[in-house]
């Protein structure tokens, strides 16, 4: 039952409401036109100052310890190492050693360092700074991933100062890594010396530090962090590189780099010219390089990229042999016909349209042809052929059992996992179209992809998985990758950790790797990892896909920017054109 | 009501420490750890990932460790990031105070909004108003937060009237007390109309509902027959009935202050702890992830409690015996 009421008064209320609502709403208005600040841009090319965006926050400011890719790049700046490279050629250069003699057979490393060097608070860099760093680096409480790049079979190097600014490095053996391995950050010894003798290295120089007690010998000097928004950098004023001319380097006044977590915001940031160079991805090279001209930038391939990016298909007996049985898919895994048979069933053109948008080359060699030196131009690809892979498969006793479906010499289907990391989306595309393709050969593939950690465990610990996507970066120094290579290695994906190599093949890869650090000239080397780059191109215990091409996009005003897949090229000329 | 206060404060430690145990039990299940992302990397040998494993003590069984963690918290000792080596409190406190500002305009934002929108709509149930409110309203709940924060970003980019992402400017170091101000303001308007309208929105649907529940109630009819003119009704009875369940979400509330909003900070670029804290839930940074369900929890139950005080203070036929004995 209602009773009827008379109609609410509503105007008088809500008039109130409305009233507040607008009240409320102009007075956002407002306060956002007022809060407006009116000052000019800041004009990054009259200052002299570069702005950059990185993706993510350092997680320490201690070079040592340094173990992610953000902290590297906010320390290249205010740190150097005796040794770099150059970044077009990829040969070792003089940093904070002049030059070095090498004696005894590759036995003896005398560097000779620069007497002009001085750290950013006014003392002399000398013999005694390299001596402290490389025994801060060797110490078994000080874990980091600098020692076993100095490592020599399981030893350390014994270095001494011969004189302040001689250091001599005494080997076990020759080992010609070092060379690239001395590019590590040398640290400030009477800063540092007397908390190390605390105990307290571990502590030293994390992210919550004053920038100003940062004392390094590079380009530039961090004047500000903060958190998630920015690091800013100004020139060392006494920095111990001059141009032809005599003039201070670098030419910059200062560097900041923005923290921008998010690739898209990036984009915008770049493209509202907040900052002034840019590392676009493949879906915004086509609008970068349209819009170039009213941008007034520039957009340029810097090279492949330095990494790899392969399936794999796991042959570690652990997996697949329980109680005496062998798992059948072990013996198709280890079996080369099949292997060839699925390096034909990878459509690489697929993935660069699809996955790439066409900025993208097939990768053959496991090195990548970045690496001037070392990468193996003469492999020759495995063609993307279904018809040739059937064909493969049938000559093995593959056949198909019964229509699309396809039966190992036993009769048994084939049938396999397949997997990669969750949240990369290009992967995630690059394992179906692998998996499509081998449909049309009568394989079941049940793909999976795997949250990162837990991919990790499986691929470490306990070994179970049959097929995996997955990717490595590059360096220059192809023995950084021994880990991989080496049978007896833990990422040695396919059956990490051997106690004696299971296969021929892998211990003539072990055998090439002991020569190849043998001989101290790159290029001499560079036959040794050619030839382990045949092996694992015949063998296919790893498939490799395709490498990216990459872009960078910069303001026509820069002078002197030549970023390459390796980093800057003497990034100390980078300058603005004066107006 | 000393006495129910106390009662509550006591009843909070075990289930602070219930919830901890569990989330560094859950933290612990998860297969690989902090240092499985060191453990694809081909130059680092894993003799240095044990030596790290000793260092960090994640070597040592799951009770030794948690009981290490609690004993350090009750020493306000909350640990060491493993990530960032420095201590878990200076990180979070580092970023906290941004977080609070943010949620804090956003939530009075979305509540200053939503309350009066809702009244509106619900006395006008059915117009126009009504609908086109509503309309917006489940906009703004169906619109996902990031991308309507791509939407805003690039309106700014656009007309340049706010700033394209930032917690303040990069000359901010250079300007008056004033200008930073300003600044600071500038840079917050737009994360505060993305997260504010979400909130918003459900925020009012509730409070439409909740009115156009009261208004048909008994005691209103009475208020209405006894003559009373409709402002009166609607703000002296109605709107504090209504106000109820929003004391309680108040204090629900109190734990998102330091909540943070990751996907928002990242595209928006805003120094937060969202995105400190999914970061650390990602790489398995165990103890800054237990700072933070800490602080959480505390905050929670915190809220829950100052609630119900104030639901006392509004809400007659509530009083503190009824609340112990529940």
């Amino acid at each position: 039952m209602t009773i009827p009421h008379r109609r609410p008064r509503r105007l008088a209320v809500e008039g109130r409401l409305q009233a507040w609502v607008f009240i409320a709403a102009s007075a956002a208005l407002a306060l956002s036109a007022g809060c407006h600040v009116d000052r000019p841009r800041g004009d990054h090319a009259h200052d002299q100052i570069l702005y950059s965006a990185t993706i993510s926050d350092p997680k320490t400011f201690n070079p040592v310890l340094v173990t992610d890719a953000a902290s590297g790049t906010v320390l290249d700046n205010l740190f150097e190492g005796l040794i770099k490279y150059d970044a077009i050629t990829t040969l070792p250069e003089p940093d904070l050693a002049e030059s070095w003699d090498i004696a005894d057979g590759g036995r003896t490393i005398t560097f000779h360092l620069r007497r002009d060097v001085k750290w950013s608070d006014g003392q002399p860099f000398t013999a005694r700074d390299v001596v402290f760093t490389m025994h801060v680096v060797y110490d078994p409480h000080v874990a980091n991933s600098i020692a076993p790049s100095i490592t020599v079979d399981g030893k350390p190097i014994r270095v001494e100062a011969a004189d302040d600014h001689t250091v001599r490095m005494i080997l076990p053996r020759p080992f010609a890594p070092l060379l690239y391995a001395m590019g590590f950050a040398i640290l400030p010894a009477h800063v540092l010396e007397p908390a190390y003798d605390a105990g307290r290295f571990n502590q030293l120089w994390g992210i919550d530090t004053p920038p100003a007690k940062l004392v390094g010998t590079g380009q530039f000097g961090m004047i500000r962090y903060v958190p998630s928004q920015l690091v800013d950098y100004r020139r060392n004023p006494d920095y111990w590189m001059k141009d032809t001319n005599g003039g201070p380097l670098p030419r910059l006044k200062g560097q900041t780099q923005l923290i921008v977590q998010d690739q898209n915001a990036q984009y915008l940031r770049f493209l509202s010219g907040q900052i002034d160079v840019y590392g676009p991805r493949p879906e915004e090279v086509a609008t970068l390089e349209k819009h170039a001209a009213e941008l007034h930038i520039t957009v340029d391939k810097i090279g492949i990229d330095t990494g790899s990016l392969f399936f794999s298909f796991n042959r570690n007996p652990r997996h697949y042999v329980h109680n005496g049985m062998t798992d059948p898919r072990l013996t198709w895994f280890t079996d080369i016909n099949f292997l060839r048979a699925m390096a034909h069933a990878v459509d690489k053109q697929a993935m660069i349209n699809l996955c790439f948008q066409g900025l993208a080359t097939p990768a053959v060699a496991d090195i990548s042809p970045a690496n001037k030196v070392f990468h193996n131009p003469n492999l020759k690809d495995y063609a993307y052929d279904l018809a040739l892979a059937a064909k493969i498969l049938d000559a093995a006793g593959y056949r198909l059992i019964k229509p699309g479906v396809r039966g190992d010499p036993h009769g048994r289907p084939i049938v396999f996992n397949l997997t990669t990391n969750t949240g990369v989306k290009i992967r995630d595309q690059m394992c179906v179209i692998f998996q499509q393709d081998l449909a049309k050969l009568g394989i079941r593939v049940n793909y999976r992809p795997l949250e990162f950690t837990t991919l990790v465990e499986r691929l470490d610990t306990s070994f179970d998985w049959d097929c995996v996507l997955i990717g490595f970066t590059g360096t220059i120094e192809p023995n950084n990758a021994s880990n991989f290579l080496r049978s007896s290695g833990n990422l040695h994906i396919w059956n990490p950790a051997q106690p004696e190599p299971a296969t021929p093949w892998e211990a003539k890869i072990d055998q090439l790797l002991d020569q190849g650090t043998m001989v101290m000239d790159p290029k001499q080397r560079a036959p040794y990892y050619w030839q382990i780059q045949q092996i694992l191109h015949d063998q296919l215990p790893i498939i490799e896909t395709v490498r990216e091409q990459r872009f960078e996009a910069w303001k026509n005003s820069l002078e002197n920017y030549h970023p390459t897949v390796w980093g800057l090229y003497k990034p100390e000329l980078i300058e603005f054109r004066p107006e | 009501m000393t006495r129910f206060l106390l009662k509550r404060i006591l009843n909070m430690i075990p289930l602070i420490v219930g919830i901890t145990f569990i989330s560094f039990l859950v933290m612990s299940l998860v297969p690989g750890d902090f240092l499985s992302n060191l453990r694809m990397n081909p130059s680092i040998p894993p003799a240095v990932i044990r030596q790290m494993e000793a260092q960090f003590g994640l070597d040592q069984p799951l009770m030794l460790r948690y009981a290490k963690w609690l004993w350090a918290v009750l020493h306000l000792n909350l640990g060491i990031s493993l990530a960032y080596r420095v201590s878990v409190l200076s990180l979070i406190g580092s970023r906290a105070l941004n977080t609070v500002i943010l949620s804090l305009s956003s939530m009075i934002f979305a509540w200053a909004l939503a309350i009066p929108i809702g009244v509106i709509v619900a006395t006008r149930q059915n117009s126009i108003w009504d609908r086109v409110l509503s309309f917006l309203a489940f906009f703004g709940m169906s619109v996902p937060n990031f991308f309507f924060a791509f939407l805003l970003m690039y309106f700014a980019l656009r007309t340049g009237w706010f700033p394209v992402g930032g917690t303040f400017s990069v000359d901010y170091a250079s300007l008056d007390t004033m200008s930073r101000i300003a600044d600071r303001i500038n840079h917050l308007i737009l994360p505060v109309i993305v997260l504010g309208t979400a909130g918003m929105a459900s925020l009012m649907r509730l409070m439409r509902s909740q009115i156009l529940e009261i208004k048909n109630s008994e005691f209103v009819r009475t208020a209405r027959a006894k003559g009373l003119s409709e402002r009166v009704v609607i703000y002296k009875h109605v709107l504090r009935n209504a106000l109820n369940p929003f004391v309680t979400m108040a204090g629900y509330a109190l734990a998102d202050l330091l909540g943070g909003a990751a996907l928002v900070e990242a595209v928006m670029n805003l120094q937060g702890l969202g995105l400190l804290l999914l970061d650390a839930v990602r790489s398995l940074d165990v103890y800054l992830v237990m700072g933070s369900v800490l602080m959480g929890t505390v905050l929670l139950l915190l809220g829950n409690l100052l609630a119900d005080i104030a639901l006392v203070a509004v809400d007659p036929r509530v009083d503190f015996s009824s609340m112990g004995s529940r």
